[in-house]
């Protein structure tokens, strides 16, 4: 597995370099000084999983993840961000409290190697498939979503709201900058406002004007305009 | 100290005991005659002022007199004396008649019951403001030690503790440092007990000698440079005269912190901690400089705007007004903390 280690402290670095010696099968690609530097590694190098710290000058960790379209798997390493890390939702979150404990490692990256065992066909194309996760921050709760959790995605003004679980926090991006960057297999394009996820569709019906209604898995109601319906026929049927 | 109650019942007791025994000797030393009935009756009258007025206390109680400002305190308490003054005329009429002590013809006379109300008021009124002298100043004498815990409980929640982040990041820089450069290693260890031990017994000590308070600064600002290696640059200009003012522990070191934290590492480049120290007019002033820019109240450096906060309520509550504490921008890259302690005198 392909790792990149991103601390503004040298020593810091070094200490987990050292500790990650014990792990052969932790690869490490490179590492980063501050949140500018890892997001060009990371565009570069494409690693499987970042060892982040929150706390760096310039753009904090958070900030550095938010700014990236396909998250890698990761794992926090901060010396005592109470804060910080209550804003995660539990099941999401790994990380390591520093001084790093040998065994504390160890049992973080034997969890990572079983999430990315779960995990196939990651990283074939650019585009962001089902088995990619996103971060998503919303005020102060933070979220790692994989992308097959997305029920769908409804564009408002400037910002896009992500649907999933009982969860609808805003990004902010365009619906068509985010079209561009997902896999066309596994999203839809439904109309101006929404694209859903494929794997959540239940049941369709036709609607006015030609158009369709698509039911989703949960409940949810999406309509498909007459445009995109013929399109959408095609690419459910054999 | 006396008991509450029981000082009560001392001087309501002693006090109309003294009444009563003044009364008699009065009475002996300006007639010839000493008349046992008077005597009797001067006993009489005095246990009724004790029973009355021990009522009205009672009654005061219940009806939370004590709390009373005194526009609705005065018109209540001087309608009680008179009602009380009157029922005292009435209550000696039973004892005073059948003694002979008093003309039976005079008992309904307006003029005398008005003339011994009157003098019975008098002695209400002497009872009414002992019992509110007392409890007012009883009062008073609680409200200051309320206020003297709640300034220590203030002082003690102000008080600077380490930070928690500080510790265990210079921990992962020692844990590093065991193998690069174990000579380094060992000396952070020492900075960092030396800090330790510092926070421990001070924790007790409501002042520290600056001295050492400087010493805790340069172990802390030691240990941040092996964290931020050529990051974090020092200087110090010390004023020698500066090292036996006493001021609160830890304060120095939180401002050098904030210093850091707020400007050092948020630098890619890094920059410089300043600490400079001068006794000028006999006040000691200490003027701390980090490369960094200072936002007043902006909404996310709370955590720091708190710092802030509790340094100034802490120099208030210690040194009053006498103490000056400011935080500015100088020039577009530097932020000077200042503050200037007056000297305080204890051996």
């Amino acid at each position: 597995m392909r790792a990149l280690i991103i601390d503004d402290e040298r020593l810091a670095r070094k200490e987990l370099t050292k500790l990650l010696e014990e792990h052969p099968s932790i690869e490490i690609v490179g590492e980063a000084m501050n949140a500018d530097e890892a997001e060009q590694m990371i565009n570069d190098l494409n690693p499987d999983l970042l060892f982040l710290d929150i706390q760096m000058p310039g753009r904090t960790g958070f900030q550095l993840l938010e700014s990236l379209e396909s998250v890698p798997l990761v794992v926090f390493t901060t010396a005592y961000d109470e804060f910080a890390l209550k804003a995660f939702e539990v099941n999401a979150l790994d990380y390591l409290l520093k001084p790093i404990q040998a065994e504390r490692l160890s049992e973080a990256i034997h969890k990572i190697m079983e999430k990315e065992r779960a995990k196939i066909g990651r990283g074939a194309g650019k585009k962001l498939g089902l088995e990619d996760q996103v971060f998503v921050k919303d005020g102060e709760r933070c979220w790692f979503v994989s992308l097959a959790n997305i029920r769908y995605f409804e564009s408002d003004g400037n910002y896009i709201k992500v649907y999933f679980d009982a969860n609808r926090p805003m990004i902010h991006k365009s619906l068509n900058a985010l079209d561009d960057r997902l896999d066309e297999r596994a999203f839809f394009r439904a109309s101006r406002k929404h694209i859903i996820n494929l794997s959540w569709v239940e049941g369709i019906e036709p609607w006015f004007n030609g158009g369709l209604m698509v039911k989703l898995r949960g409940g949810d109601k999406v309509e498909v305009s007459r445009r995109q319906a013929a399109k959408f026929k095609d690419m459910m049927s054999l | 100290m006396l008991n509450k109650s029981r000082l009560y019942w001392i001087l309501q007791i002693g006090g109309w005991t003294l009444y009563a025994v003044v009364q008699i000797v009065v009475a002996i030393s300006s007639s010839e005659v000493i008349s046992t009935k008077r005597i009797i009756f001067l006993a009489y009258e005095s246990f009724f002022c004790f029973l009355l007025t021990h009522g009205f206390r009672t009654y005061m109680n219940s009806n939370r007199w004590l709390s009373l400002g005194m526009p609705r305190l005065l018109p209540r308490l001087v309608s009680a004396i008179i009602v009380m003054a009157v029922a005292m005329y009435f209550l000696r009429i039973p004892l005073s008649v059948p003694l002979g002590l008093f003309n039976n013809s005079l008992v309904f006379d307006l003029n005398n019951i008005l003339g011994l109300s009157l003098v019975y008021s008098f002695f209400f009124f002497t009872w009414s403001i002992v019992y509110f002298t007392y409890n007012y100043f009883e009062r008073y004498n609680k409200s200051l030690k309320l206020e003297a815990s709640v300034k220590e409980i203030e002082l003690s929640n102000l008080k600077s503790q380490l930070n928690p982040h500080f510790i265990f990041n210079a921990l992962n820089s020692i844990r590093a440092l065991v193998d690069e450069n174990p000579d380094k290693a060992k000396m952070a260890i020492n900075q960092l007990s030396n800090i330790l031990r510092n926070t421990l017994v001070t924790e007790k000590k409501g002042l520290t000698k600056f001295g050492d308070e400087l010493k805790v600064v340069r172990d802390y600002l030691g240990l941040e440079s092996i964290r931020f290696e050529e990051r974090l640059k020092t200087d110090f200009d010390i004023d020698p005269a500066s090292k036996n003012f006493l001021v609160p522990p830890l304060m120095v070191q939180t401002l050098v912190e904030n210093g850091v934290k707020h400007g050092i590492s948020k630098l890619t480049e890094g920059g410089v901690i300043q600490v400079k120290t001068k006794v000028e007019h006999g006040k000691l002033s200490i003027r701390i400089r980090n490369s960094g820019q200072y936002h007043a109240t902006n909404g996310h450096k709370r955590r720091g705007g708190l710092g802030l906060v509790n340094t100034s309520q802490r120099l208030k509550l210690l040194y009053g007004e006498d103490a000056y504490f400011a935080i500015s921008n100088e020039k577009d890259n530097f932020v000077l903390t200042e503050i200037i302690i007056p000297p305080i005198h204890t051996t």
